[in-house]
């Protein structure tokens, strides 16, 4: 059969990521560097009992999710907030554009916030006339570049130091320069003026606290501490499902996320917001607006892949992953990428559009083995690959071949047959295989190891 | 873990991120130590709100009260973590707490009594009734978004010093 059209190439855009040696040394150096970072970061802490406390924490919140939603606004607006609830991407695009344009704001500072990149919420403000500055490093060499993340820790992680130096001299006009840390006060020095003369601050947040109503966000920069102090306006926006319990849930939190993000102890920066600017303070917007994004949350949470909603979003997953670390973050042509972005993008863009992602896992478990929060990926992914299946949308080949394997694996005659069959034909079928595709296969064993084990 | 034992692993912890540390039992051994890390400071902000900060002795010539286009923040903090090594700034009182974000050297005071062993006890000391900001600061600012190579100074100081007092 043929694929329905509209679905992502990801067959296509892998291919294309293999054959870009500067990408593929740039995703071994980076996912290197941060499974070891993460290994060590962990290996002296109870890990297995944090797990466990902060996934049943996760799963204390989705079992009740509408409840807490509800307390968290009662709490964010009893201490100063205004809360705005959006049932998909376009109503909080839209709620976002109308209170800068009530403010009379042309130009916004933003923080990173992977909600906004769900939202397109950049590209539609900018269509409204709204200049959005990104603040953070990584987001602001791609928004320069006029790229998307390709991780959802360090969205630049594509793109090595000479790249980055040459963006910049085209761009910024600066003298070139490949030093991380040249390129850095460049950056530095552009963004402070931004940050003073902004009138309004985007950010998302990591946590939103239901019995306090703040507002979590972690960083290394301090980019998210200006967005949401120095400008009048902070419009933050996040996913329902981000919600924790209690202002005594942090901890648990705070020493999962930034050691499995990327080996820290703790972020450099952990900003906790609540409310408004009262009379007397000297710190915080005097306007804050909450908009709360359900886009799909509601059903995916009453379905059989809830327990997706338990990620906070770590990355390390997709560090993890043998495919990722392969092809890069840029060739699932979706905002969130890696086994997790998998599974998001198929429940929130649907699997006529993104069943070609399954493809793209090896269901090697290595995921599964550093998530912080225990989200059981490999399983939700199998299950996915099933109902693909059930709908229709595997290949034909596949699906013969599938059918074929599974009839000769439960016979062992007929197993062992299929193997002598392809040991005295593979010789020629190298010869002819397609584009070369067989050529590229191992030639398979003289002695087959089912019979070299019995 | 006795007060001592948590000081001493705030010490390590906060070092480990990046801080300059130093321990002093006095208001006076305080001044001494911080006029040797404003050496060099060209404008230096201090709010002036707590008692420590009044007694603090700031050059007058040198002495601001632009934040923004400050050299040095000197401030006392309201508590500390050990086991992240982190300081915690907060709004309370009126103090602006990113006035230890935009100058390039935040000099942070914090009070022996007021370090906290972990964060459960910091947050639970907390309550659900925060703020309007607290911010956990861990070393200086950094960012490794360039090949994931470290670099310190990104929008916040690339200098922090801590003295406990
Ligand atoms: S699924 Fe787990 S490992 Fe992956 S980003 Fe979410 S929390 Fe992190």
């Amino acid at each position: 059969m043929s694929l329905p059209t509209g679905s992502i190439p990801f067959r296509e855009n892998a291919a294309q990521a293999i054959r870009n040696e500067a990408l593929r040394a740039a995703m071994r150096n980076a996912t290197g560097v941060f499974a070891v970072k993460r290994a060590d970061a962990v290996s002296a802490v109870p890990l297995e009992e944090w797990r466990d406390k902060a996934s049943e924490t996760r799963l204390q919140v989705l079992d009740h999710l509408a409840d807490y939603v509800d307390r968290f606004a009662k709490s964010a607006v009893r201490a100063g907030a205004t809360v705005h609830r959006a049932k998909d991407a376009e109503t909080a695009r839209e709620i976002v554009a109308c209170l800068l344009k009530d403010h009379g704001i042309q130009k916004a500072v933003k923080s990173k916030s992977m909600i906004s990149e769900e939202i397109h919420l950049n590209d539609y403000l900018e269509k409204q006339g709204v200049t959005v500055v990104e603040t953070d490093l990584g987001e602001y060499i791609i928004q320069i570049a006029r790229e998307h993340p390709s991780h959802i820790i360090v969205p630049a992680i594509h793109k090595d130091r000479r790249q980055v130096g040459k963006l910049f001299a085209e761009k910024l006009g600066c003298a070139y320069t490949e030093d991380p840390a040249a390129l850095t006060k460049i950056a530095r020095a552009k963004l402070r003026q931004e940050f003073l003369s902004a009138e309004a601050g985007i950010s998302g947040a990591n946590f939103a606290v239901a019995d306090s109503g703040s507002l979590v966000i972690f960083t290394n920069e301090g980019n998210g501490r200006m967005c949401t102090t120095l400008p009048r306006l902070h419009i933050a926006v996040t996913s329902i499902e981000k919600i924790i319990p209690s202002v005594a849930d942090l901890p648990k939190f705070i020493r999962l996320l930034p050691r499995s993000a990327t080996g820290q102890v703790v972020t450099t920066y952990l900003s906790m917001i609540t409310g408004t600017r009262k009379a007397g303070e000297a710190t915080g917007a005097k306007d804050l607006h909450i908009v709360l994004l359900d886009n799909g949350r509601s059903s995916i949470v009453a379905g059989e892949y809830r327990e997706m909603l338990k990620c906070i979003r770590c990355g390390a997953c997709l560090n993890a992953c043998p495919v990722y670390q392969t092809v890069g973050g840029h060739a699932y042509g979706s905002t969130y990428p890696g086994p997790m972005g998998i599974i998001l993008t198929v429940l929130l863009e649907g699997m006529e559009r993104a069943h070609t992602l399954l493809d793209a896992t090896t269901l090697c478990g290595a995921c599964a083995d550093v998530c912080p929060v225990k989200v059981p990926l490999p399983r939700l992914l199998r299950r996915l690959r099933e109902q693909r299946t059930e709908m229709g949308l595997t290949p034909t080949m596949e699906r013969q071949g599938m059918a074929g394997f599974g009839m000769a694996a439960k016979s062992p005659t007929l197993f062992g047959a299929g193997q002598q069959a392809a040991r005295l034909l593979w010789p020629l079928a190298r010869k002819i295989g397609v584009k070369g595709t067989l050529a590229r296969m191992p030639i398979p064993a003289e002695q087959p190891f089912r019979r070299r084990i019995s | 873990m006795t007060q001592d034992a948590a000081i001493d692993l705030f010490v390590e912890n906060a070092e480990k991120a990046g801080a300059r540390v130093v321990r002093v039992s006095s208001a006076h051994e305080l001044n001494e130590v911080l006029s040797g890390m404003l050496e060099g400071a060209t404008a230096v902000y201090s709010p002036g709100v707590t008692p420590t900060e009044k007694g603090l002795a700031i050059p007058p010539d040198r002495s601001t009260e632009d934040y923004v286009n400050a050299s040095a923040c000197v401030e006392e903090v309201s508590a500390a973590v050990a086991e992240t090594g982190s300081l915690v700034c907060s709004s309370q009182g009126g103090k602006p707490v990113q006035a230890g974000l935009l100058p390039g050297h935040h000099i942070a005071i914090v009070a022996a009594e007021h370090v906290y062993e972990d964060l459960d006890r910091f947050f639970a000391a907390l309550g659900d009734a925060p703020p309007t900001n607290i911010t956990l600061e861990t070393g200086p600012s950094r960012t490794a978004d360039i090949e994931l190579t470290l670099t310190i100074g990104v929008h916040g100081p690339d200098r922090l010093s801590i003295i406990v007092v």
